[in-house]
C-alpha cells in the first residue's frame, strides 16, 4: 500500500496552472526523485504534499487518507526540509529544536536524548549553545534536517536539501537517505543535483511545465529513453536548447567588445 | 518551603513547555528583536537595554516633579493653598502625551514584526500544530507584550509622581486616589496608543494588496510618526491653556486622544459629575474598545488574507519594479557624477535610502521631526496681526527652511551607520580605493541632492512669493552655504561606503556629539535666522557670510588635512551589531 499518494494534482493562480494532473505512488522503502527545471512547479507541489497549499483539483493521500481531513496527524508523520533555511537569529540551535520537539509533542526525555544524538553525529554538538545567526548556510541546513528527523518521520519531503552543505556532509547525507529507506521510510526528493538523485533514488518523476513528462523506476525511465545517465535523460526530456550553444552564445556576449 | 518553591518551578516548568506558551514566547521574542531575515545585521540590543531605554523618559519626568512639587520648594514660593488635583493638571497631562509617544514610537519600531510572517509560516505551519494555535498565540503575544510594555514605560510615574505631589500630605487615602487616578490614565493612554497602531497595522495589512503593503506602511507610518511628534511638540502649549480651568477649552481640544484621558484622570480624581469630563473619559473608554475591537478584527482579517495564503505569494512573486524617470538621473551623471565609481556608488545609496523601509524610516522621522518644529515655530510665533508677508520678514517663517535642512541632513548621515547585508560589501572592497576621498564624495552629493535638491528652488520660490525676489536671493544663497558647511561637518571623519560596515560603537564621548548635534540645531533654528532677518534690513549683511563660510570650509579642510593618514583610509567594519 502506498504511503504517500498524489491523484491527479493540479494547482492553478488564477487562471495561470502551476501544476497539472499530477499522479505518483511512494511506498515504504522507496525514495521518489522529483526532477525538473526552475518553474516547472517542484516547489508548488511540495507545498501541496505537505498540506501548506491546498490543490485546485486532486487529492493528496496519507495511508489512504485525504490530508486535509486530518492535518495535524498527518503532519505529526512527516518530515519536512524546505528549500530555504529561514530560521530565528536569537534562537540557539538547541532551543530551537527543543522548540519544534515540543511542538511535535515529543516526551522530554526523548527529546533531549534525540538532540543530543543528533547533534553530535551531525557535527553540531559544539555549537549547540551559539545563536543560529551565527550559524553558516550548511549548519543550518544540518539543523533543519535534524529537526525533520528528530520524530522518526514515516514519511520524509526533502525541497532541494543540500544547498550549502560540504563534501563530507552530502556524502553522509546521500547515505543516510539510503539507510532510512532501508528502515522502510518514504522519502520524496525535490532536487537539482542529478548525480545525488541517481545515486539515492528508486524512483523518478520529471516534471515540466507543470506537467508530468516522465515517472517510473530509475530503471524503467532509463530503458524508455534510451540514455545511459540521468544528465542526458533531463536534457533529452526537459530542455528544449541546446546547451552547448547557449554557453558559447554567453562567452560571445562577455567577450564582444560592443 | 523548599517543597513548595519545587512544586512551583516543576509547575511553570510545565507550564512553560506547552505549546502555546511556547509559540507565544517565541512571537514575543520576534517582537522584540525584529523580524529581519536571517544574516541580516539587525540592531539587538536586547530586552533589559530596551526596557530601560523605554522606562528612561518617565523616570526621569517623574523625578523633576520632586523639584517642582517639594513641600519646601512650594513653602519658599508660598504656595499656601495648595490643591494637587488642579496645580498637576499640565503635568499630567504631559504625562499622559509621553506615555502615549513612547508607546506609540515603540509600536512604530516594531511595526514589521506584530504579525506571523514568512519565517513562521516556514517554521511551523509544516509541523502538527493548527493554525488556530499560530493564532492564538501570536495575539496573546502582542496583548502580553502590550501591557508589559504599558507598565515599563509607566512605571516610574506610577511611584514616583504621586509621592512627588502628595507624598508630604499626610493622607494616605489621597495619595491612593492620586495615584490610581495617574496610574490608570496613563496605562489605558498607553494601552489605547498600542491597540491604536495594531488596528492600523492589521487594516491595512488586511485591506491593501500584499504586494503594496510594505511600501505604504513605510509613509502611513510617517504620518503616524508626524502626528505623535505633533501631540508631543503642542503639549507645552496646551498643558498652560488646560490648567486656565475652562471646560470649554476641554471640548475644543477634544479632538486631542490626550485630552480624552486627561478628563479620565480628572474623573477617576472626582469630577466625574462634571458633564465636560464626563463626556471626554466616555470617549476615552469608547475609544479603547473601540481599538481593542478593531486591532482583533483587523488581525483576524489581516492572518486569513496574509499568513495563510503565504505560499501562493511566494509562488506569484513580486511585482517587477518601475523604472524611475531618467531626466534627473541624465542630469546628475552629466554633472556631480561623472566618474563611474562615483554614479554606481551613489545610485546604490540613493537607492537604498528610497527602498530600505530600515534606511527611509529614519529619514522619513527625522523629516517629520523637522515639520513639527518648524510648524511649532511658527506657531508659538502667531498672535493676532501676525502677517505672513510683514517686512521684515519673521524670524520664525524664515527659520523653517533651515529647520528641515538640518533635519535632514542629520536624518541621512545617521542612516548612513545603519549597515545592509554586510556580506554583500566585497563589492565595494573590490573596487573603492581604500586611501582616497571617493567615500566622502559620495556621501556629500547623495547628502546635498537629497536635501538641497528640492529644498532650494522650494526656499527660493516661497520667499520670492512672500517678500520679494531679493529677499528670497539672500535666503537661498545663505541656505545653501549654510547646509554646505553642515554637510563638511557631518563627513569631517567620514571613511566608509554608507551602509557597508556594522553599527558604531558606543563610545565616551557620545553623548558630547549629542549636545553638539543639539547645539547646531539652535544656531540653525534660531541664530543664523536671526542673522538672515538682519541681512534683509541692513540689505548689505548678507555680505558679511561671504568670509565666514570661507573660513569655515577653510578651518575645516585643515582640520581634515592634519588629521593621520589612517584615520582617514576607507574602513569595512564586519563586526556583529552586538558590540553596540
Amino acid at each position: 500500500m502506498a504511503v504517500l499518494e498524489a491523484i491527479a494534482l493540479a494547482k492553478f493562480y488564477g487562471s495561470v496552472p502551476a501544476v497539472r494532473d499530477v499522479t505518483f505512488r511512494l511506498e515504504p522503502g522507496h525514495v521518489l526523485g522529483y526532477l525538473g527545471p526552475n518553474g516547472s512547479g517542484k516547489s508548488t507541489t511540495v507545498k501541496m504534499l505537505t498540506g501548506l497549499l491546498q490543490p485546485t483539483r486532486g487529492q493528496v493521500l496519507f495511508e489512504g487518507q485525504d490530508i486535509q481531513d486530518d492535518l495535524v496527524s498527518y503532519r505529526k508523520r512527516l518530515g519536512y526540509v524546505p528549500e530555504e533555511a529561514n530560521l530565528y537569529p536569537f534562537l540557539t540551535g538547541e532551543e530551537y529544536l527543543e522548540m519544534i520537539g515540543t511542538l511535535r509533542a515529543m516526551s522530554p526525555n526523548r527529546m533531549k536524548t534525540k538532540i543530543s544524538s543528533l547533534l553530535e553525529l551531525f557535527s553540531l554538538f559544539a555549537h549547540r549553545h551559539v545563536s543560529l545567526g551565527s550559524y553558516s548556510k550548511g549548519m543550518r541546513q544540518r539543523i533543519l534536517l535534524i529537526a525533520a528527523l528528530m520524530d522518526n518521520p514515516d514519511v520524509l519531503i526533502l525541497d532541494e536539501p543540500l544547498s550549502g552543505l560540504d563534501v563530507t556532509s552530502v556524502l553522509i547525507f546521500k547515505n543516510l537517505i539510503q539507510a532510512f529507506s532501508a528502515r522502510g521510510k518514504a522519502v520524496f526528493y525535490c532536487s537539482h543535483i542529478l548525480e545525488v538523485v541517481e545515486k539515492v533514488c528508486s524512483q523518478l518523476l520529471i516534471l515540466r511545465k507543470g506537467e508530468v513528462i516522465a515517472y517510473g523506476s530509475t530503471e524503467e525511465v532509463r530503458q524508455w529513453i534510451g540514455q545511459s545517465s540521468l544528465e542526458r535523460i533531463f536534457l533529452q526530456l526537459v530542455e528544449d536548447a541546446d546547451v552547448t550553444q547557449v554557453a558559447n552564445e554567453i562567452v560571445d556576449a562577455v567577450v564582444s567588445p560592443s | 518551603m523548599n517543597s513548595w518553591k519545587h512544586s512551583l518551578t516543576a509547575r511553570w516548568k510545565d507550564y512553560a513547555q506547552r505549546p502555546s506558551v511556547l509559540l507565544s514566547r517565541l512571537f514575543a521574542g520576534r517582537m522584540f528583536h525584529g523580524g529581519g531575515e536571517l544574516g541580516a545585521d539587525e540592531l539587538d540590543l536586547g530586552m533589559g537595554v530596551v526596557l530601560i531605554f523605554l522606562a528612561m523618559p518617565g523616570t526621569l519626568v517623574s523625578l523633576l516633579m520632586f523639584e517642582k512639587y517639594g513641600s519646601l520648594i512650594r513653602f519658599l514660593r508660598g504656595d499656601g493653598t495648595f490643591d494637587p488635583y488642579i496645580a498637576t493638571i499640565p503635568d499630567e497631562y504631559f504625562f499622559i502625551v509621553l506615555s502615549m509617544s513612547v508607546s506609540c514610537a515603540v509600536a512604530l519600531w516594531r511595526w514589521n514584526s506584530i504579525f506571523p510572517d514568512r519565517r513562521d509560516y516556514a517554521n511551523f505551519v509544516h509541523l502538527p500544530v493548527s493554525l488556530t494555535s499560530i493564532f492564538l498565540a501570536n495575539l496573546f503575544a502582542i496583548f502580553a507584550l502590550t501591557a508589559l510594555l504599558t507598565v515599563v514605560v509607566n512605571v516610574s510615574s506610577f511611584v514616583l509622581f504621586p509621592i512627588a505631589v502628595v507624598g508630604s500630605q499626610g493622607s494616605f487615602s489621597r495619595l491612593f486616589r492620586f495615584a490610581f487616578g495617574h496610574a490608570v490614565s496613563v496605562s489605558l493612554s498607553s494601552a489605547f496608543c498600542f491597540l491604536a497602531i495594531f488596528a492600523l497595522s492589521g487594516a491595512l495589512m488586511a485591506c491593501l494588496p500584499f504586494r503594496f503593503y510594505r511600501k505604504a506602511s513605510v509613509y502611513l507610518r510617517f504620518a503616524v510618526a508626524l502626528c505623535l511628534l505633533a501631540v508631543l511638540a503642542t503639549s507645552f502649549t496646551v498643558s498652560p491653556i488646560l490648567s486656565g480651568g475652562s471646560k470649554l477649552i476641554y471640548l475644543r481640544l477634544g479632538g486631542f486622544p490626550s485630552v480624552w484621558f486627561l478628563a479620565l484622570t480628572e474623573t477617576l480624581w472626582g469630577n466625574g459629575s462634571d458633564v465636560y469630563f464626563a463626556s471626554l473619559t466616555r470617549r476615552a473608554m469608547v475609544s479603547l474598545g473601540l481599538a481593542l475591537l478593531v486591532s482583533i478584527i483587523a488581525y483576524t482579517l489581516s492572518f486569513r488574507r496574509s499568513f495563510v495564503r503565504i505560499p501562493e505569494f511566494a509562488d506569484v512573486g513580486p511585482l517587477p519594479r518601475s523604472r524611475p524617470f531618467p531626466l534627473p538621473a541624465v542630469f546628475l551623471d552629466a554633472t556631480i557624477l561623472r566618474d563611474a565609481k562615483l554614479r554606481a556608488c551613489y545610485r546604490f545609496i540613493s537607492r537604498t535610502l528610497l527602498r530600505s523601509d530600515a534606511h527611509l524610516q529614519i529619514v522619513l522621522a527625522f523629516v517629520a521631526l523637522g515639520l513639527v518644529v518648524a510648524a511649532q515655530t511658527v506657531n508659538t510665533a502667531y498672535h493676532p496681526g501676525f502677517s505672513f508677508t510683514a517686512q521684515p520678514p519673521s524670524v520664525a517663517l524664515l527659520s523653517i527652511p533651515y529647520i528641515l535642512s538640518y533635519c535632514l541632513l542629520l536624518g541621512i548621515r545617521l542612516a548612513f551607520e545603519v549597515p545592509l547585508d554586510l556580506s554583500a560589501n566585497w563589492i565595494f572592497k573590490l573596487w573603492i580605493e581604500p586611501d582616497g576621498e571617493q567615500p566622502r564624495q559620495i556621501a556629500r552629493r547623495v547628502l546635498v541632492t537629497f536635501s538641497l535638491g528640492w529644498l532650494t528652488p522650494l526656499c527660493f520660490l516661497y520667499s520670492a512669493l512672500l517678500w520679494g525676489w531679493l529677499t528670497a536671493l539672500i535666503q537661498t544663497a545663505i541656505l545653501i552655504a549654510c547646509s554646505a558647511v553642515f554637510v563638511e561637518v557631518l563627513l569631517l571623519k567620514f571613511r566608509k561606503i554608507p551602509f557597508t560596515c556594522s553599527y558604531p560603537a558606543f563610545e565616551s564621548n557620545s553623548p558630547l556629539f549629542l549636545v553638539a548635534y543639539l547645539a547646531g540645531f539652535v544656531v540653525f533654528a534660531v541664530y543664523i535666522p536671526q542673522s538672515v532677518q538682519w541681512s534683509v534690513v541692513t540689505r548689505w549683511g548678507a555680505v558679511i557670510f561671504i568670509p565666514v563660510f570661507l573660513l569655515s570650509l577653510v578651518g575645516l579642510r585643515q582640520f581634515r588635512k592634519q588629521m593621520l593618514a589612517m584615520d582617514k583610509q576607507l574602513i569595512f567594519e564586519e563586526d556583529s551589531a552586538s558590540g553596540f
